[in-house]
């Protein structure tokens, strides 16, 4: 009865409720939105190197070693000498590496020079692997792989000729040594969606006749003799590592670290990201702190707006009084809409994320490599609406002790 | 004659600037800041802990009076009894297979000067690190066999309570999951490693 009269009271005003509602469901579903995109950006994150068990590179921090090697932000403070990581790799423990290149560009991409073992190890996504979209991986000196986002912003396809700059701004090309698209790699949502790949050998052959960053002059040695000569790196970047043993992780990072040629660092890729996750933290934190702040304000909304009906309703009131309803009944009328309101506004909420996430998942996945899992409500979801539900009946106790002053004054007739 | 003595003197001197250049490094050392590696792997788990001086004892030259002796015997047997230093759940099922405790002290090497007759390469890097390492750092690796290692799900360690001095634990961890690090203190004294193993 007092269901069905709390309903139909409701009903009556359409308007205002259905904004309110509205106005709800949207600050919770922006919540619930965050809260998800948090997640997401997280794994997604974190699943950018998987089964990689040491990154090695110059003496660095562990994040700055991560970003380089890993995200290609950043630049490395040093290289590594061929004879350190030879030492490395020869270590008992090793059971594979793959030497990394970088410093030079092409169109703002970045050229990472490895070997084809990069294909086989490189795993993202708790072990999935690079696959080939298009052609194969570099058989010549001048075949590069592309990232599929370089292939697809740059609008190149197999056979593209290109010219690798030097550097990473540079106006400095190494245009006497063209390469050629030969293969055209899956999407993966990694950083190596956006790397052109060569083999180690070509970042070697194109630095040929230049010295400490500059060409030298008048020298060019033909493309027949570079084929000829040995191309085995001088040094490289970083190098991916994987042991026989996960047991043996510790003892090998302390070696490295504690190599006494070279200043070198090793790092546990997980463990880096974790801490790095630490300090991004601090922004997504912010940004909760914010949607929470906005449910607030709804709250403090919908109870402005019930406080204004409330004047509006007074004859409402009266005539309750008048078909027997105490000022405890309606009290608890009042109560009863707040419940409604906010259940009718969290039910919208979801279907709104819903529907939106299923629409955005595959744009935000492109554009930012995020993979949104568009999947049940989290135990936390539930907890907080249950917060939710609560707080608007504690809110909606403050109209409610109001429209019962003025049941009991007015009585049945209003006196204004 | 002199003069090749000045020369002679000059080159030595010279060689060990430069012998000493190619390895002048030094492990970071931060008080307050203990170092905790985690492997996990098939049943085995390994636990390995270097903590600075400071936060154990209290001070970190080598222990020479009898008081400081005591200070660091109490603090080696604290860490021997390891239900002092850390819990893993008991779901696990985990046996203690091996433990070693012991404290790297400044003169750790000493008898490796011993047999020093040459100013050869190698002995003046222990030399330099020697000198360096004035810190003293308590150095302890348990290893377990855990009958469903799988079942861990979380550790705890009292260390922030035995040792009131300890500040916190950065900890690496890793698994056939992968790896992930950890940084814990005193007011939440554990690791929570659900779908981590």
């Amino acid at each position: 009865m007092l269901l069905k009269l709390s309903l139909s009271s409701l009903y009556a005003r359409l308007v205002t409720v259905g904004m309110t509602v509205i106005a709800i469901s949207f600050s919770l579903m922006l919540y619930m939105s965050v809260e998800k995109l948090r997640t997401s950006a997280y794994t997604s994150f974190t699943d950018t190197i998987s089964q990689t068990d040491l990154i090695i590179g110059a003496r660095a921090s562990s994040v700055q070693l991560m970003l380089y090697s890993v995200f290609r932000i950043g630049n490395a403070t040093n290289n590594i000498t061929w004879e350190s990581y030879l030492d490395v790799v020869n270590k008992e423990e090793v059971d594979w590496a793959v030497p990394i290149s970088l410093g030079d560009s092409h169109k703002g991409f970045r050229v990472m020079g490895t070997n084809k073992d990069f294909f086989t190890r490189y795993k993202y996504r708790g072990g999935q692997s690079i696959n080939i979209d298009k052609g194969y991986l570099f058989e010549d000196l001048y075949d590069v792989v592309l990232g599929a986002g370089v292939a697809e912003k740059l609008g190149y396809d197999i056979d593209t000729p290109l010219i690798v700059a030097h550097g990473l701004q540079s106006f400095s090309e190494h245009d006497d040594q063209p390469f050629r698209v030969s293969g055209i790699l899956e999407k993966t949502g990694t950083p190596v969606d956006n790397t052109v790949i060569v083999s180690l050998a070509a970042i070697e052959a194109i630095h040929v006749d230049w010295s400490t960053g500059a060409k030298i002059p008048g020298q060019e040695t033909p493309i027949e003799e570079i084929r000829k000569m040995d191309l085995t790196p001088k040094n490289i970047t970083a190098a991916l590592i994987g042991v026989k043993s996960k047991l043996t992780i510790f003892n090998l990072q302390r070696w490295i670290n504690e190599y006494p040629e070279e200043a070198m660092t090793a790092i546990l890729p997980g463990a880096a990201l974790q801490e790095l996750w630490r300090v991004v933290g601090v922004v997504e934190n912010l940004l909760l702190g914010i949607s929470i702040v906005v449910i607030f304000t709804t709250l403090i909304g919908m109870t402005a707006i019930m406080f204004s009906s409330l004047s509006e309703r007074r004859r409402e009131m009266a005539i309750w009084r008048a078909m027997g309803a105490s000022p405890r009944t309606v009290v608890g009328l009042l109560m009863l809409e707040a419940i409604f309101i906010s259940v009718l506004s969290i039910l919208l909420s979801v279907i709104l994320l819903f529907f939106s996430l299923s629409i955005l998942q595959p744009w935000i996945d492109y554009n930012y490599g995020i993979l949104v899992n568009v999947e049940m409500l989290s135990l936390r979801d539930m907890y907080v609406f249950m917060t939710f539900i609560f707080a608007s009946i504690l809110v909606s106790l403050l109209p409610a002790i109001r429209a019962y002053w003025f049941s009991i004054n007015d009585g049945m007739t209003i006196k204004i | 004659m002199k003069k090749s003595i000045y020369y002679s003197l000059l080159m030595s001197a010279m060689m060990s600037v430069a012998a000493a250049e190619e390895t002048r490094q030094v492990d970071k050392h931060e008080h307050g800041v203990g170092e905790l590696n985690i492997a996990v792997e098939g049943s085995a788990i390994n636990l390995e802990f270097m903590i600075p001086g400071a936060d154990i004892v209290g001070f970190e030259y080598e222990a020479k009076s009898d008081s400081d002796i005591a200070l660091v015997n109490t603090a080696l047997s604290k860490f021997q009894d390891l239900e002092n230093i850390f819990t893993l759940s008991s779901s696990g099922n985990c046996n203690l297979v091996d433990a070693e405790v012991e404290i790297n002290q400044g003169d750790d090497h000493e008898d490796e000067h011993d047999h020093e007759d040459e100013h050869d390469h190698e002995d003046e890097h222990d030399h330099d690190e020697h000198e360096e390492e004035a810190h003293n750092e308590f150095v302890a690796h348990y290893s377990f066999t855990c009958g469903n290692v799988k079942e861990i799900d979380r550790i705890d360690f009292p260390y922030f309570t035995t040792f009131p001095n300890s500040g916190e634990l950065e900890i690496q961890f890793v698994s056939e999951v992968g790896s992930t690090s950890f940084e814990v203190e005193g007011d939440k004294p554990f690791i929570d490693l659900k779908g981590k193993i």
